[in-house]
Order: C-alpha cells, then sequence, then structure tokens
C-alpha cells in the first residue's frame, strides 16, 4: 500500500507502511494527488462514537442457475466457464461453476466457492475431472426450500459426450453419475 | 540540492536491506458480492469490513477489495452492476453498501488504516448492450462514488480510511477498446485510482514486445488499462505464468512510456500459487517494482 511518494533529482521513493519501493522514475502526475491522499490517512479515528451497523437478519438466496448473463468471479485463465448455480440460507454460502481448465479446454473443471457469512470466512476449491472436455451444470436442487440442504447436496454434470458426473457437495468430490 | 542528496542516501539505505524488501506481505481478504437484494448488500459490506478490521495485519493501509461484478449501464441514465448472484445494483445500492464497509470498518478497526475499493469487471459489457460511451461513464460514475463514500469517511471522522476503485479487467471477457473506456472514464472524473485486478490472458510469457493477448488485445492495452491515467496494477497472479506475462506489459510500458510498477498482487487460494508465492513469483521477476500489498480472494 502506497503511504508517500517524494521526488528529488528525477527519482522517486514509493514509501509504504512497512517498505519502500523504488523506481528510477515515479509513477506519473496524474497518480501524484491520489498517492499522497492514500499517504495521508491516519491510523485512528477522530470519531470514537460507533456506528450504527444496519441490520443484520439472514438474507438468503434460493437455489438457482447462473447462465450466461451472471458474471463469473473466476478467471478466464483458471476457469473457461460453462454456467453456474448458486444457494444462500444468509449464514453460508455454495456457489460452483462448471465449465474447462483455462489453459487445457479438455480437462474437465468445477470451481466452488463458499462464503462462511457469520465467521467471515471465503474458500474457494477447484476440482478437476480428467479429460472429459467442457463440464455443464445440468440439474441441481432449485428453490427456497433448499437453501440449507442443498449446500451438502449431489449436483448433476454433463459432459459434451459421455456419461454424466456427479458432484458431491458434502465431500467436495467429482465422480461417475 | 539538499533535497536530492536525502533522496540519494534514502536509495542507499534502502539498497541495503535487499531481504526485507523480497518479504511477501500477509495478505488481506477480498470478496466477491453475493447479494439477495440491494439490502442485503449493506449488512454484507458492513460485516466484510468489520471482519477485515480484526484480521487486519500490520500497522499499514490496505486495500479492502469489494467486487461487486459486471460494470452495468442499468437504463439510459443510470450505471451500476450486475453482481454474482446476478442481482442488478445502481450505484447508488452500491454507495450504500460502501458506507455500510466504511461503518463496519470503522466499529471493528483495531489497528492501520483501509482503502476501501468499489470494484466491478468488465465481464461481457458488449454483449451486455454497452457501447463505449456507456462504459466510459460506467468508470466515470465509479470513480464519482469512491469520492461520494471519501466525503462520507471524511463527515464521519473516518481519518483511517479513503477510497477507491478497482476492476478485474480479463481479456477474455471484452474487448480491449471499450474496457480502455472504463479506465478513461475513472481518469475523466479524476478522483479515484483505479486498480486493475484483472489478467494479462493469452500475452506472451517472454520478451518485452508489443506481442498478442487473447480476444485481440495486445501487450499494450494490458498496459493501457492498468496504468494509464489513475490505473494502478494489482495483477491476477495465480500461476507463475501470469508473473511471466505482467512482466512482459511492465518491460513492454517501461520500455516505451517509463515508470511502470506494481501496485502489489492478486491472488487466491485454490489457484496454482499460495498467495505468498503469488506477490514472490512477480516480485522476483520485478525486484523494486512491486509494492507491499497482497489482496487474496478465498484466503
Amino acid at each position: 500500500m502506497l503511504r508517500l511518494l517524494m521526488c528529488a533529482g528525477g527519482l522517486c521513493a514509493l514509501a509504504t507502511g512497512t517498505r519502500f519501493a523504488v523506481a528510477a522514475s515515479g509513477p506519473r502526475p496524474e497518480k501524484a494527488a491520489a498517492l499522497m491522499r492514500q499517504a495521508s490517512v491516519a491510523t485512528t479515528d477522530s470519531n470514537t462514537e460507533p456506528a450504527d451497523p444496519p441490520e443484520a437478519a439472514p438474507q438468503p438466496i434460493p437455489a438457482r442457475m447462473l447462465g450466461s448473463g451472471a458474471p463469473v468471479p473466476i478467471p478466464p485463465s483458471v476457469l473457461q466457464a460453462r454456467n453456474g448455480w448458486l444457494v444462500s440460507n444468509g449464514r453460508t454460502l455454495v456457489a460452483v461453476y462448471a465449465g474447462a481448465a483455462g489453459n487445457d479446454p479438455s480437462l474437465g473443471r468445477l470451481v466452488i466457492v463458499r462464503q462462511d457469512l457469520v465467521a467471515g470466512r471465503q474458500t474457494v476449491r477447484t476440482l478437476d475431472a480428467g479429460p472429459t472436455g467442457a463440464l455443464t451444470i445440468a440439474t441441481a436442487p432449485l428453490g427456497s426450500s433448499v437453501e440449507t440442504s442443498a449446500q451438502g447436496a449431489r449436483i448433476s454434470v454433463r459432459r459434451d459426450d459421455g456419461p454424466a458426473l456427479r458432484l458431491d457437495l458434502a465431500t467436495d468430490s467429482v465422480g461417475s453419475g | 540540492m539538499r533535497l536530492a542528496a536525502s533522496a540519494a542516501a534514502l536509495l542507499v539505505g534502502l539498497a541495503s536491506f535487499p531481504a526485507a524488501a523480497a518479504a511477501s506481505p500477509s495478505a488481506v481478504n477480498a470478496w466477491y458480492l453475493y447479494g439477495s437484494s440491494p439490502g442485503a448488500l449493506k449488512s454484507y459490506a458492513y460485516a466484510r469490513a468489520c471482519d477485515f478490521a480484526k484480521s487486519q495485519p500490520g500497522s499499514g493501509v490496505r486495500l479492502l477489495l469489494l467486487d461487486f461484478g459486471a460494470a452495468r449501464k442499468l437504463d439510459p441514465s443510470t450505471w451500476g452492476a450486475i453482481d454474482f448472484s446476478n442481482t442488478t445494483l445502481s450505484n447508488g445500492d452500491i454507495l450504500a453498501a460502501l458506507k455500510g464497509a466504511a461503518d463496519g470498518y470503522h466499529n471493528c478497526h483495531v489497528r492501520g488504516g483501509v482503502d476501501i475499493l468499489y470494484g466491478n469487471s468488465n465481464y461481457h459489457m458488449s454483449a451486455s448492450g454497452m457501447s463505449s460511451a456507456d462504459a466510459w461513464y460506467a468508470g466515470y460514475h465509479q470513480s464519482e462514488r469512491s469520492e461520494d463514500l471519501s466525503d462520507y469517511q471524511a463527515a464521519k471522522g473516518y481519518d483511517s480510511e479513503t477510497s477507491d476503485a478497482a476492476s478485474d479487467m480479463e481479456p477474455s471477457w471484452d474487448g480491449a477498446a471499450i474496457t480502455k473506456q472504463l479506465v478513461n472514464g475513472d481518469q475523466g472524473q479524476g478522483w479515484a485510482l483505479y486498480y486493475d485486478f484483472g489478467s494479462a490472458d493469452g500475452c506472451p510469457r517472454s520478451g518485452s514486445v508489443d506481442g498478442p493477448c487473447n480476444n485481440g488485445w495486445h501487450v499494450s492495452d494490458v498496459a493501457y488499462v492498468s496504468f494509464h491515467g489513475l490505473a494502478l496494477p494489482l495483477p491476477e497472479i495465480y500461476y507463475s505464468a501470469n508473473a511471466n506475462q505482467w512482466t512482459v506489459v511492465r518491460k513492454w510500458s517501461n520500455a516505451n512510456q517509463g515508470g511502470y510498477f506494481f501496485a502489489g498482487a492478486t491472488a487466491s487460494h485454490g489457484a496454482g500459487l499460495t498467495a505468498a508465492s503469488a506477490w514472490s513469483t512477480l516480485n522476483s521477476l520485478n525486484s523494486g517494482l512491486v509494492d507491499q500489498e497482497l489482496v487474496c480472494f478465498g484466503c
């Protein structure tokens, strides 16, 4: 994180909270004001009163398929995504994305994003299914009645040719369907 | 003259601590936002910022990257994003969530400071019907909302906070020309640093020429979206090949424009490299040109 910008004699040093990054020529002038603004950030607040927290009631997301219109958080270098599936009970969330490995379209790949919204944890897990070609989520639990149970469910995954596969969310394993 | 001498002395001093300069920073968590509604998003952002504050390492100012999904034009006069649950969010909704994050960080603040980033992406902007002008306004309003957040932080006395913007700009997700407009719009508004936490997908892994990347992009295009105007590269380093590609971008940029450095690195648990290895791999190829920041999705 940039904390301070010092320039002299054509040399600029970017001072950070814990180290200095030195460049032979500094960042362009248009960035300087914003970098200096960052450098002025304090480490304490003048306001010592707590803010009112927002209402924290669990906000579930009914189980749903994610088609091509929904953005995918996994970069194409990791996953060439075909589709996805999502569910949350407001406390824990599971999203599954299916497709092929970014560097090998013959390698079927699933990526599972999990969020523990109570503990504040997020995990991203990649599962490779072998030389199956790109995978597509075919069937999965849907709706508001499965917001908790579906997080450990089995999901049917289709390949372009060959038998379907099954993703077991209880064990994070992929096997024949 | 004395200033120049002081700078020279600083550089000599820094050069005597190479081991410290090469140490990877501790990773801080970045978040993909899945909101069931705009209202849910505010409590979500509040909680994530509180988590961030409680676990923030060190005493420096760190980046809290909240990825709201794909930049979108929602109607003729409204910009925003579509998040990872396929929920449509106006910039007003996003600003409310960002204010929630500011409150959450303040309430749970332990040490150091934070730069809260309004993150989005170039995911399928053209396919959603956005023009290049729309993308320019998306960047413009993204920066504007970051400034609005800063005004809120200042009014509230949250002196340990500031705000900027970020975008996961991936060559495979949309064309170079329209993606550049996000950066141009941000610069046009003029407030927010614009962290590029995207990739150099398909770019060459060696050399320093303006070679081809995925989807018709070139190395120079990646250099543009990551360093033009207020842009700063916070590149996705999930595999060692990514570090090689970004090094080519840096070399091309420094050979042709100069001044390029990395604001840190973006990592992900579950990819090829650990977070610490991601930063170290990039730094090993660009020694002294990678700042001490490491954000991680899923660490």
